[in-house]
């Protein structure tokens, strides 16, 4: 069968399996279940109509209970039993891991990338979503500081390692130390600091959308407020810090949660760039290094990070609900 | 792709760069200094007209296009169909194959611990009696090719598995001849001579050494053959066996001193071109560029056979770039030891044409076919060195013949975990200043946590 004759049929089951579930399975709850007849015709109707939502939310509870819970619960049986996954070990993976000198460097990195990154990009964010606002050109601005979004890490570690090249013909850096008369360095292995040349990567990415999202909540901003504050004799900054960002509260910290969940998953980064060499592992790569190789460790890795990422989550969902509202 | 007409081979040469749209073979059957009595005799000995050949392998694209001819030849002499297929994820493959019952009948393994495994799994079937003594008699280091291919069945036996197909040489080192003359320098013939010549150049103001780790997440790859060649040329050839088998530790001695020998080299600022912190973040594709700079950025680059493939364009071999031997100590008696990797064929499913097929590798002819179009070594010792493609590979193919020791990539023969990860990251470590005994223990604990 080619392969445009598997999409067609692909898409007429999928979609027609669907609409036949949801036809058939009302048509069973209320025809044969419970039909709005005879003696019980009133309790039927009741009885019905509270088994209903649960028949429109069964496909969705399923799929995510086979590919979310199920694999959750998995994963953390899995980090219980040896690298071969046939004997139980306990909480091995998980002492032995703590004990590592990697996973300290790799927890430590991780946890300077929550803070750096979440905190700069929503800060650029910030400050061209306002300073662009009046600008006739703002928008053209905009586009540009937005486009590294469409970029994937790893083409965009690709760009930022020709800056950052040991060579003052090619790299940003050197080239710059070259007019003072310094010598060439390879930034990335300058201890600890590369961890942060690295960040900036990621900064480089996030900014466009945090900007784009609070250009938005900008904008929602009621012109009352800001032409009573400008009236009482506020000056711009006083306008921005304490009218608008406070009135943008909830939308800052969608933002900055949602980057938070982001710089959690990243390993792209790290991998393209040093290899998790010279001390810029973070947990993402530190799991990639014993992915397929040892299992009980790398699943014990996965569920720390899931462990750190769930209350940044549950932040930012409800952030995000009270911002609805 | 270069072709240099040389001989004999260059009629041949020129015909193997065209395509043959009607299955006709490139090579002319008794023309050139082919072995064809080899091939008629195979040709005499096998009918199996009607049968088909089923092969995976990790060849993909230009390579694809040489062994299809090599398999035409197969087909010419059998009649049987070669049906050759090649995969990037050649690895991944072969294992669902044969989990799933639906394996081909042969497999070209590019390391021979995945052989290992599937034969300690009963998926691979030994190669007919016999083939174990030929191997040792007809290829240069014999035994060190049979012991590769030989691994422990599921009935708990040891059998030879596969014969090796094509060998890649490690222990080269690269230089470029008009640099080397304008200096007067000769090329060294032990590990003395080029410790001396390296502090030669250097009180000549020049650098002698090209040094490049960088490969991506795989940084630190070209270290650990630096390490392997060093650990042959210090330790005996059991030593690096146990040494491979982590019955030597990692954090022993005699591992450390071959660590440090490759520190002689790598760490020292003056030795390396951009000094030693450039070691471990230049681009092993980048570093052999600087043999070629005006003035020289350095004299010599430590790689193996394949790096012609990312010399500046235009770079012709054998007079812009030339090799010799990573030569051994002249006072250790260890003989000399070759480093290097190579494609093994096995049995994955047992036919009359499989076993022939098998059959057809023995003969020289299956070899210089394949010679002949370039990048291909052999450790066959009864091949016709004439049919190599030029004259480098015909110095490639001489250092393998004359090798006394052949070992196998030590990284690739170790589990995965230490050498595709642990072992790469701890040589980075090394070359940025880390101790070397540091370094071993902390890849041995690694290697103990997986027991």
């Amino acid at each position: 069968m080619s392969p445009m004759m598997q999409g067609i049929v692909t898409v007429f089951f999928g979609v027609g399996g669907c609409v036949a579930y949801f036809w058939l399975s009302n048509l069973a709850l209320d025809k044969v279940f419970f039909p709005p007849r005879g003696p019980h015709a009133g309790r039927n109707i009741n009885r019905a109509n509270v088994i209903r939502p649960w028949l429109f939310l069964l496909p969705a509870l399923s799929a995510l209970g086979l590919y979310l819970m199920y694999p959750v619960v998995g994963s953390f049986v899995r980090s219980l039993h040896n690298r071969s996954g046939d004997e139980f070990v306990g909480f091995d993976n998980y002492s032995t891991m703590f004990a590592d000198p990697g996973f300290q460097t790799a927890f430590t990195n991780n946890f300077l990338w929550i803070l750096f990154v979440p905190a700069a990009s929503t800060f650029f964010g910030l400050l061209v979503a306002q300073l662009t606002d009046q600008l006739k050109w703002g928008n053209i601005a905009k586009s540009l500081i937005f486009m590294p979004m469409a970029i994937s890490f790893v083409g965009a570690s690709l760009i930022w390692k020709f800056v950052y090249a040991n060579n003052a013909d090619v790299g940003l850096i050197n080239a710059i130390r070259d007019m003072f008369g310094a010598g060439p360095i390879d930034v990335l292995q300058v201890g600890f600091w590369n961890n942060f040349f690295l960040m900036i990567i990621l900064v480089w990415i996030q900014t466009g959308f945090a900007m784009v999202i609070l250009s938005g909540a900008l904008r929602g901003i009621p012109e009352e407020t800001v032409e009573a504050a400008i009236i009482d004799g506020a000056n711009p900054f006083q306008v921005f810090f304490k009218i608008k960002v406070p009135q943008i509260k909830g939308t800052i910290t969608v933002v900055w949660t949602t980057i938070t969940i982001l710089v959690l998953k990243v390993f792209d980064i790290v991998y393209t760039m040093t290899g998790g060499n010279f001390g810029t592992d973070i947990l993402p790569s530190y799991m990639m290094s014993y992915m397929f190789r040892d299992d009980g460790r790398a699943t014990a890795v996965a569920f720390v990070i899931m462990l750190i990422v769930l209350p940044v989550m549950i932040w930012n969902i409800r952030q995000a609900r009270a911002e609805m509202r | 792709m270069k072709r240099l007409a040389l001989g004999g081979a260059s009629a041949l040469a020129l015909f193997a760069g065209m395509a043959f749209a009607d299955g006709h073979a490139p090579f002319v059957i008794g023309e050139g200094d082919f072995n064809w009595d080899s091939y008629q005799a195979f040709a005499d000995a096998n009918d199996l007209a009607g049968q088909t050949v089923d092969i995976t392998g990790p060849w993909t694209g230009n390579e694809k296009e040489k062994v299809d001819k090599v398999f035409a030849f197969f087909t010419e002499a059998t009649g049987a169909t070669v049906n050759y297929s090649g995969s990037d994820s050649f690895e991944q493959d072969i294992v669902i194959s044969t989990r799933s019952g639906s394996a081909p009948n042969l497999a070209v393994f590019p390391q021979p611990g995945l052989a290992a495994d599937l034969a300690s799994q009963g998926f691979l079937t030994p190669l007919a009696d016999g083939t174990a003594e030929w191997v040792a008699e007809n290829f240069a280091a014999g035994q060190s090719w049979v012991d590769l291919g030989t691994y422990t069945g599921k009935d708990g036996a040891d059998a030879l598995y596969g014969i090796f197909y094509r060998v890649d040489l490690k222990s080269l080192v690269w230089y470029s001849p008009d640099a080397f003359d304008e200096a007067g320098y000769d090329i060294p013939q032990s590990m003395e001579e080029l410790k001396a010549l390296t502090d030669q150049i250097v009180a000549d103001g020049g650098t002698p050494w090209c040094i490049g780790l960088g490969s991506g997440a795989a940084t630190g790859w070209p270290a650990t053959d630096w390490v392997e060649d060093m650990m042959l040329r210090t330790q005996s050839p059991e030593d690096y066996d146990a040494w491979v088998s982590n019955e030597l530790k990692f954090d022993d001695p005699k591992v450390i001193a071959a660590i440090e020998e490759f520190g002689y080299f790598a760490r020292n600022d003056a030795y390396v071109d951009g000094g030693s912190s450039a070691v471990a973040n230049t681009d092993f594709r980048e570093s052999p560029a600087g043999l070629f700079a005006i003035p020289p950025a350095c004299y010599m680059h430590r790689q193996a056979s394949f790096i012609p493939a990312f010399f500046p364009e235009g770079t012709s071999i054998g007079t812009d770039a030339d090799f010799f031997y990573f030569p051994a100590y002249a006072d250790k008696d260890l003989g000399k030891p070759v480093l290097g990797a190579g494609t093994l064929f096995g049995i994955t499913k047992p036919s009359d044409a499989t076993t022939a097929f098998i059959e057809f590798l023995k003969t020289p002819i299956a070899h210089e076919l394949w010679m002949a179009q370039g990048g291909f070594l052999t450790a066959h010792a009864g091949v016709n060195p004439a049919t190599y493609a030029d004259d480098s590979l015909r110095g490639q193919g001489d250092i393998l013949r004359n090798a006394t020791t052949f070992r196998f990539d030590a990284s690739d023969l170790m589990p995965g975990e230490i050498g595709a990860g642990a072992f790469w990251t701890g040589m980075v470590d090394y070359s940025t200043g880390a101790d070397a005994a540091e370094v071993a223990k902390g890849i041995q604990s690694r290697w103990d946590a997986m027991q």
